[in-house]
């Protein structure tokens, strides 16, 4: 089988699950519900202000919902003993953990597409005019995560005190991401509305090198 | 590698002594730096450590891509223990930083390009220590850590380039110039012979790390036969 | 010399730095190497 089509069925069977348990999308979507209100609240900010802290508020509330979300990713393998027949179906080990990646970024790219609206509306800045360039970014941010995480969840899955750890692996490393996510958007929701060169590129680059890393290093993640 | 133990002991007292000499030469040989006044001298050891730190994480990735490629234990101990002797310089340059931007900058500490990357860097390697930590089993350890490693290590320059670009409207870092910007040949000197010395303890001290979990290896690896041994025992005593 | 006492600061913690580091090792090697000591005397005591 192809490595297109085994990754596609992987992604199909995540899909799958989700749907018949929305576990992941439910929790998800309360969590970055649950931020939006809170930072409201800690910070009640004026309309000038919101302008200022919303692309770091959007990114570290999708951060730590990915993180969350990230967790179950392989333990839910493991738990339900279903690893070690993935291991042993006769494909790619890439495949698998590209299935698992396109995953997870559809399912925080969905809630993306539900929650920047109400971003929007609950700090009062509009983003109708950008919100095809501000998906955009979100999204290749939102890939580098998927992949980082994934993997890093794969590793983690096996250890003590897995759910703290996969935040303080992952965190770290999306520094780059998290810089430049915020300053193109920072730069998308300024007067110009448009988007530095650097920031998409940088953006870009970590998924590109990070997804032939996990291509090169799949083989050892995925073995017992 | 087989040096006796009384020249390893000579090796370390040569460094320290060396150590002496470079904060003599930096106290009163280097010339007063002239815009900065004698706070710059700070430079000869705040970056001759933070390019010797720079350096351990690089030996750490290659030691985890020799892991992978090998599966042999002792690229691992390598791993680890430049990760940590690296950790090691890295806070030196977290620690010394700050005192040099206070009178400089007027504050301790400045969201300054080089400055934030020590701090990712470090966020980073504790990463990994902590992921070693916590993970239990050896061998899974070894190869997990090991695409940490890597992970991390190709992390750096994208850091070093998202946190340059984000600090691009403040002035650069105050590094009194490489060595192409017509330093003093006085402090060139200085500085190289600080760097070699500071390379030279990050030597030694990666190999007594080296050691360390040589030996850990070693002990954990008497303790299974031990237990073997005596489970092998108390199974007779159990048939009799 | 202006400034010397944050220079003289800065040199020392890292020299602080370095050296307790390397006592820490120092320290866990020992520990280490005496257990390995133990072992073998108690492997070579049953054997």
């Amino acid at each position: 089988m192809s490595l297109v089509r085994s990754a596609a069925t992987v992604l199909a069977k995540e899909l799958r699950v989700e749907l018949r348990t929305h576990d992941l999308t439910n929790t998800v979507f309360f969590f970055v519900l649950m931020i939006a209100g809170l930072f409201s609240f800690a910070f009640s900010p004026t309309a000038s202000e919101s302008r200022r802290i919303l692309p770091g508020l959007i990114w570290m509330a999708f951060f730590f919902a990915g993180t969350l979300m990230l967790q179950l990713c392989f333990v839910r393998e493991q738990t339900n003993d279903t690893l070690a027949a993935l291991r042993l179906a006769p494909i790619d080990p890439f495949a698998i953990l590209l299935g698992k990646i396109l995953a997870n970024f559809a399912f925080l790219a969905a809630t993306e597409i539900v929650f920047v609206p109400i971003f929007s509306v609950f700090y009062n800045v509009s983003v109708g005019d950008v919100i095809g360039q501000l998906l955009l970014v979100l999204f290749l941010g939102t890939f580098g995560l998927a992949v980082v995480g994934t993997v890093f969840s794969a590793m983690s899955a096996q250890a003590r005190m897995r759910e703290l750890l996969l935040p303080l692996l992952l965190l770290p490393v999306l520094a780059p991401v998290l810089i430049a996510g915020v300053e193109a958007t920072s730069e998308l929701l300024a007067a110009g509305h448009s988007v530095g060169r650097v920031w998409l590129s940088m953006l870009a680059g970590f998924d590109l090198i990070f997804t032939t890393a996990t291509w090169l290093l799949s083989g050892y993640l995925v073995e017992e | 590698m087989k040096l006796g133990k009384t020249a390893w002991n000579l090796a370390w007292w040569a460094v320290a002594i060396a150590l002496a000499v470079a904060g003599y030469t930096i106290f009163f040989v280097a010339p007063r730096e002239l815009t900065m006044g004698s706070i710059q001298r700070i430079f000869y050891f705040h970056a001759s450590t933070g390019i010797s730190a720079y350096l351990c994480f690089f030996l750490s990735f290659l030691a985890s891509i020799g892991y992978l490629a090998s599966r042999q234990p002792r690229w691992d101990w390598m791993a680890v223990s430049t990760a940590e002797v690296g950790l090691a310089f890295d806070t030196v340059v977290l620690i010394t930083g700050p005192i040099w931007a206070k009178p400089v900058w007027g504050t301790w500490w400045v969201w300054d390009a080089r400055l934030t990357l020590a701090f990712i860097v470090e966020l980073l390697y504790i990463a990994y220590l902590l992921l070693r930590r916590l993970s239990t089993e050896i061998d899974r350890r070894a190869l997990i850590s090991a695409v940490f490693g890597i992970f991390a290590f190709l992390d750096v320059p994208l850091a070093y380039f998202s946190v340059r670009w984000w600090r691009t409207e403040h002035p650069g870092p105050v590094i009194a110039g490489g060595p192409n910007n017509g330093l003093d040949p006085r402090m060139w000197h200085v500085f190289a012979f600080t760097w070699l010395a500071l390379l030279a303890l990050m030597i030694l001290m990666i190999r007594d790390r080296y050691r360390l979990e040589a030996m850990r290896q070693k002990v954990n690896d008497w303790k299974a036969e031990e237990e073997l041994g005596l489970d092998v025992a108390e199974g007779k005593e159990v048939t009799q | 010399m202006r400034n010397f006492w944050s220079i003289l600061g800065a040199y020392l913690a890292a020299w602080a730095i370095f050296f307790v580091y390397s006592a820490t090792v120092g320290r866990r090697l020992t520990r280490l190497e005496e257990e390995f000591r133990r072992l073998k005397d108690r492997a070579g005591r049953q054997g």
